[in-house]
């Protein structure tokens, strides 16, 4: 190798050692700028998955449509007598809570969004959504459905948001379980450990704790100063599957309560209403 | 400045594969290994540009490939950005070496090197995850994330190759082997 490569491989690695020093905002901010150009490609590739997904879903036989419109009839009529139940409990609830002098219960603002891609890195569960700052959204927003969390959103674009799922491993999340006095730090398991991929472990608990499996898991709220965390209080996350002491703490496997893996539609809580 | 049409087709070939990447889904049975294209295209143009031309590419690459897959939670990243470019610049120096007898007929030096570019990528960004994290460790899942794409990268760059000899001569005007280096000697 000639004595100008050797200097022009040197000159490179100095280059990339120097931007792996950028701040973790500046890296966001360049990432955010790499979203906003690709947007338009993912948008468009996501609506070609879609009218394939939709294609191969349409592919049905009469039979199994007409065995699935029976099912939804049923599950439609017991949906409509849920949903007046809860209506009445909903106003006894809000009765007793101003009667207790109970802080109301935030009502979060939701900003709508589509996943348009789960994300190819290996190593990471994250999955690319179609909002941006354009719609109010920042970093650090959680994320959920209507049946719970699906994680939080970390780089932000014009369009588009990068969301890290509960399942990572570098997802944490302050959780409590319900019916318990049990609290401790969730997150996702490594790679390869336990059964489904989209298991998490909720840890630190105490190792005496009597958890039984489906007991549900929800969100702690913690307070950072004046501020409150990521993630407010009282979200569902999933129910607990399995429960081990260990030498110093319990250690709880939990399954989400949304399927992470299918998931389609979710909502950003860009703050309170 | 055929060399700049084969290094600007290459870039352009790169960036789109980065973005159906986003779009393959992962193979279950593989234990969700997922196909990766970009260091396969990346090996195509290290065996067959010129060094700084490669080089050229390895910033290029890189600096992508990190912004499309960085992970910033937390106020931190883990695999910081620019990272990739050094991994890219050494691939791209061991493929160098190899470009004599790429360029010479052996072909498939680029499905070998496709596949150890691949798992090596993967592995090393496996190694730096689990310093930032709780230490090494290695299971079936594992292996099969590291070597799976790998194993896809092999099976898939002849078809690069294939691709590219067919549009070879309208890039360099004949269609033998040795068209494929991208600037002649």
């Amino acid at each position: 190798m000639s004595r100008l490569n050797i200097v022009l491989v040197a000159a490179v690695i100095v280059g990339a050692i120097i931007l792996s020093s950028f701040g973790s905002g500046t890296m966001r901010r360049l990432q955010a700028g790499f979203l906003s150009a690709v947007s338009p490609f993912l948008k468009t590739g996501s609506a070609v998955q879609r009218q394939l997904g939709a294609m191969g879903k349409g592919l049905k036989t009469l039979d199994e449509l007409e065995a699935e419109n029976r099912q939804l009839k049923i599950e439609n009529t017991e949906l409509r007598a849920t949903n007046q139940i809860l209506r009445d409990l909903e106003a006894e609830n809000n009765k007793l809570r101003s009667a207790l002098e109970y802080r109301k219960r935030s009502i979060f603002k939701l900003v709508p969004a589509r996943i348009v891609s789960r994300d190819a890195a290996t190593w990471w569960s994250t999955v690319k959504i179609n909002r941006g700052f354009e719609e109010g959204l920042e970093p650090d927003q959680p994320v959920l459905t209507d049946i719970g969390l699906v994680g939080k959103t970390t780089t932000v674009s014009k369009n588009e948001s990068i969301v890290l799922l509960i399942s990572d491993e570098s997802c944490k999340v302050a959780a409590k379980v319900e019916g318990s006095n049990e609290r401790g730090i969730l997150s996702g398991r490594r790679m390869g450990e336990g059964g489904s991929p989209n298991e998490m472990q909720l840890n630190f608990l105490s190792k005496k704790a009597d958890l039984q499996p489906g007991q549900k898991v929800y969100t702690e709220g913690v307070v950072k100063g004046t501020s409150t965390g990521v993630f407010p209080s009282g979200i569902l996350i999933g129910a607990v599957k399995s429960f081990q002491a260990r030498p110093l703490d319990g250690q709880a496997i939990v399954e989400p309560s949304v399927d992470l893996s299918t998931v389609e539609d979710v909502f950003v809580v860009v703050g309170a209403k | 400045m055929k060399l700049a049409v084969g290094w600007l087709s290459l870039a352009l070939a790169i960036f789109f594969a980065l973005i159906i990447e986003e779009f393959l889904p992962p193979v279950r049975f593989l234990h969700g290994a997922r196909v990766f294209l970009v260091p396969m295209l990346f090996c195509y143009g290290a065996l067959a540009m010129p060094f700084w031309a490669t080089l050229l590419m390895a910033v290029y690459t890189g600096f992508l490939t990190d912004l499309a897959y960085m992970n910033v939670t937390d106020g931190r990243v883990e695999i910081a950005l620019g990272w990739s470019i050094v991994v890219f610049v050494f691939f791209g120096l061991f493929a160098h070496g190899l470009q004599p007898a790429f360029t010479g007929g052996r072909w498939w030096l680029h499905v070998l090197l496709s596949a150890l570019c691949t798992s090596i990528f993967l592995a090393l960004q496996f190694l730096m995850i689990c310093f930032r994290r709780q230490g090494i460790y290695f299971n079936e899942t594992v292996a099969w994330l590291v070597f799976a794409p790998g194993l896809f990268a092999a099976l898939l760059s002849p078809l690069v190759h294939l691709t590219v000899t067919k549009l070879a001569p309208y890039v360099h005007g004949h269609t033998r082997l040795r068209a494929y280096r991208i600037e002649q000697p």
